[in-house]
């Protein structure tokens, strides 16, 4: 047998081999990579933005999948959750599948570890499992407390603190639904004509392609399409919701002027495409906080009971000044206090682990994609080689 | 060993019997497919029960005396007839009672899913994207429409549907091989992250 | 008979239906709908489960009494039905409780497992399988492997216009081939929809007298 025949008969188990390779060492060797941004996730970004620090607007989040759809949809659930509690968004939370309901507890509680602010009832609430689907949407549209009764903890609705403000669906104006199959058919079927209901989704990318008319058509207002929107949303949350200005005191609620301070910063098509923003999203670890003079001095201000720690730690690189938070030690970090501590961890613009994994996963994909399309042109070499000898013969 | 550790080691345990039918078919595969069966339906029975059955069903029966409720919890047990020869016919009660909703999907269904989508086929024709969205919309749905031979310049034109479909099959194709390949990404993650602790 | 009103009920059920999704009338939206057709479908859809239950018990001992191949294997099936039901029913389904840790640790991880199997069968066949026979085949290959090239960060470092090429195909030609495909769908299910509710399509009643 030459070597065609033999290539053409390959065990599938070597194939089998390859592929676990080609994910395992990618994932254990974490690089940067830059994933480049859509416009249907930049518009579900920029709508879920826009109800933010409003008390009359929240978004409902439906998980209508199951365990085996979580790698691509879970990443994308833990970002729109943590950019909702960057920048004050309400969330409901919901499911159809009974086995949807440890899955919101899992995203909610990975998230909520980082937010200590954050409570249930009053930023969040969990629906949890509902039974009868189309019951409930059509019932929202009229008022969301007598439909739903209870939240997922058997507490009434009408006396949460979250419902101060929200009625029906034109004030809980975006339901966004995750899905490993008919995302959203329901909420575009009955609760958008009639209600006016907004709609996006986010979808295993089997789907993808498929929900292409319905992003056209207005009827979703985004999309988020498997890892790779997962490893969008991830960066755009990185670069705008997770943002944190050096020089702006995030402690008070209002400026001088009167106008809200809310964490994090509104989208900006220019701040996106500013080289200066990819160093936002890295996925390597980052140790060191990276301030102007000017920030430098600001962020001082802040904290005057702590000028001379500040003054030994910033070292002066080129014209900026740096802190690196490894040389902070514990003594250090209880005598500067939690606040202070946490801002500079923010200001190294480092993301923990769980908020990165879809883009970790991306540079597994690379690879995988790859390996997939040497197969698809190997395999069709050694067929048409294959093909010309017979035809020869 | 930490609790953590030990319902890490046990997932990944699992996923190692299910990984080993890659090799071959073996006991492990077996005994662990039965099992995720099993787990599914008790867990599908337990939460049908505490979800579903207990606050509309019982609660609203003998404590808030609902009685008129009774009438579709007899037509609800008559799900199980499906399995009697003799009593089968009993079964299409609590079908039928379904399949009423059957009525509102028409009007929605036209809305959403012809309505909506024809509209937005045909708004003015300003770029080019437009008009090949257009075009392309057209020869799809004629390539369908088989009540018309599909020969000659009519053939010829019909064909592009295909070309259409080639190419949007091709990105579906695309975007499957990601999502598949996620899917094994995310297995991989979880037994080289939270079980051996690589990367945190 | 025994058909006769089932098919009435759809009938006249759908009927009414059709009529709530036009009429905002206090009748219709508020006593069918919320007092009638809402309890009514909670207190029946439980029961439906059962079915599921009996139907996978009657098979598995029906393999155990026939001692059909891999017989053995329906006994870890029973094992874990009944363990997980008297953990639910004794236990509770709080977080934190067995019937929550074995469906977390046991069920979450098998389940994603079966289907990331097909990840390496979707590599087995790209490399065995995906052939350019005809020029349709070819051009569904390369706007494959744009697509695929362009969704990952790697695609942007081989081409910068890799991924508007990518949003342009997914935008045009992908748009109007799954537009056209959808208003084919969409005019058969409502097709089918009307014929059910007019009672001319009667296969859901099953068969049988």
């Amino acid at each position: 047998m030459n070597i065609f025949e033999r290539m053409q008969k390959l065990d599938r188990r070597w194939i089998y081999i390859v592929v676990a390779l080609a994910i395992i060492i990618p994932l254990t060797i974490p690089y940067d990579s830059d994933n480049v941004t859509t416009p249907p996730t930049e518009n579900l970004y920029q709508m879920i933005d826009s109800f933010a620090g409003r008390e009359d607007r929240a978004i409902l989040m439906s998980f209508y999948h199951d365990a085996a759809t979580m790698p691509e949809l879970f990443p994308m659930e833990v970002a729109i959750l943590r950019h909702c509690f960057e920048r004050n968004v309400k969330v409901f939370t919901l499911t159809w599948f009974p086995a949807g309901a440890p899955i919101i507890d899992y995203a909610i509680n990975s998230v909520k570890e980082e937010f200590p602010d954050i409570q249930s009832g009053v930023d969040y609430c969990n629906f949890g499992y509902k039974p009868q689907a189309f019951a409930m949407v059509l019932g929202m549209g009229d008022n969301i407390a007598n439909t739903m009764n209870t939240d997922a903890e058997g507490r009434k609705l009408e006396n949460l603190p979250i419902m101060k403000g929200i009625n029906n669906y034109s004030e809980m104006n975006l339901a966004i639904e995750f899905s490993g199959s008919s995302a959203g058919g329901m909420w575009i079927t009955y609760a958008r004509p009639k209600y006016g209901l907004n709609v996006a989704v986010g979808v295993t990318a089997v789907m993808a392609a498929d929900m292409y008319p319905y992003l056209q058509s207005g009827q979703l207002i985004g999309m988020l399409s498997g890892l790779k929107g997962a490893a969008e949303y991830e960066k755009l949350v990185d670069i705008f919701a997770a943002y944190r200005d050096p020089v702006i005191d995030y402690s008070v609620e209002y400026d001088e002027d009167g106008n809200r301070i809310l964490p994090g910063r509104p989208f900006g098509r220019e701040i996106l495409e500013d080289d200066a923003s990819k160093k936002l999203s890295l996925i390597t670890t980052q140790t060191r906080a990276v301030f102007t003079p000017n920030e430098f001095a600001a962020f001082s201000a802040k904290y005057p009971e702590n000028l001379a720690m500040l003054s030994s730690m910033g070292k002066k690189e080129d014209d900026k000044v740096v802190i690196d938070i490894t040389e902070i030690t514990p003594e250090m970090r209880t005598q500067m206090g939690e606040r202070m501590y946490r801002e500079i961890d923010r200001l190294t613009r480092n993301t923990l682990y769980k908020f990165k994994v879809a883009r970790i996963g991306m540079n597994a994909q690379s690879v995988a994609h790859i390996m997939i399309i040497v197969f698809i042109v190997l395999g069709n070499i050694g067929y048409f080689i294959q093909k010309a000898r017979a035809a020869k013969d | 060993m930490s609790f953590e550790l030990f319902s890490n080691l046990v997932g990944a345990f699992f996923t190692l019997c299910i990984f080993s039918f890659l090799y071959k078919d073996n006991p492990f595969y077996q005994a662990a497919e039965q099992m995720l069966v099993g787990i599914s339906l008790g867990y599908g029975l337990v939460y049908t029960y505490n979800r579903v059955f207990v606050p509309y069903v019982w609660q609203t029966i003998v404590i808030k005396h609902q009685f008129v409720l009774i009438i579709p919890a007899i037509m609800g047990i008559l799900y199980l007839f499906r399995f009697s020869r003799k009593l089968g016919w009993l079964s299409r009660y609590p079908i039928a009672f379904s399949m009423m909703g059957v009525g509102m999907g028409v009007p929605m269904g036209i809305h959403a899913a012809i309505l909506v989508q024809m509209r937005q086929a045909m708004v003015p024709l300003e770029s080019v994207n437009l008009m090949l969205i257009l075009i392309g919309t057209i020869a799809v749905l004629l390539y369908f429409f088989f009540s018309k031979a599909h020969s000659g310049i009519y053939g010829k034109f019909v064909n592009v549907g295909k070309w259409y479909m080639m190419i949007g099959f091709g990105a579906s194709f695309g975007l499957t091989v990601m999502a598949r390949i996620s899917l094994l990404i995310g297995r991989i993650q979880f037994l080289v992250n939270d079980v051996l602790g690589i990367l945190k | 008979m025994k058909k006769t009103i089932p098919l009435l009920i759809v009938i006249l059920g759908g009927l009414i239906w059709v009529a709530w999704a036009f009429s905002p009338h206090y009748v219709l939206q508020e006593v069918f709908y919320n007092q009638f057709y809402l309890p009514w479908a909670y207190a029946s859809s439980s029961f439906a489960m059962l079915l599921g239950v009996l139907s996978l018990t009657m098979m598995h001992s029906a393999k155990i009494k026939r001692r059909a191949p891999k017989w053995q294997y329906s006994y870890f099936f029973f094992a874990s039905f009944i363990i997980t039901c008297l953990a639910g029913f004794i236990g509770g389904i709080q977080k934190g409780s067995l019937f929550m840790w074995m469906f977390e640790n046991v069920q979450m991880p098998m389940s994603a497992t079966m289907f990331s199997l097909l990840a390496f069968y979707m590599a087995t066949a790209a490399y065995k399988a995906f052939r350019a026979r005809s020029p349709e085949a070819t051009v569904l290959l390369l706007a494959a492997i744009v697509v695929m090239l362009a969704q990952v960060p790697l695609g942007v470092q081989i081409s910068k216009h890799l991924p508007t090429i990518s949003q342009w195909i997914l935008d045009v030609p992908n748009l109007a081939s799954k537009r056209g495909i959808m208003l084919g769908v969409g005019l058969g299910s409502v097709a089918t929809s009307l014929k059910i509710l007019l009672g001319i399509e009667r296969s859901y009643l099953g068969g049988g007298d």
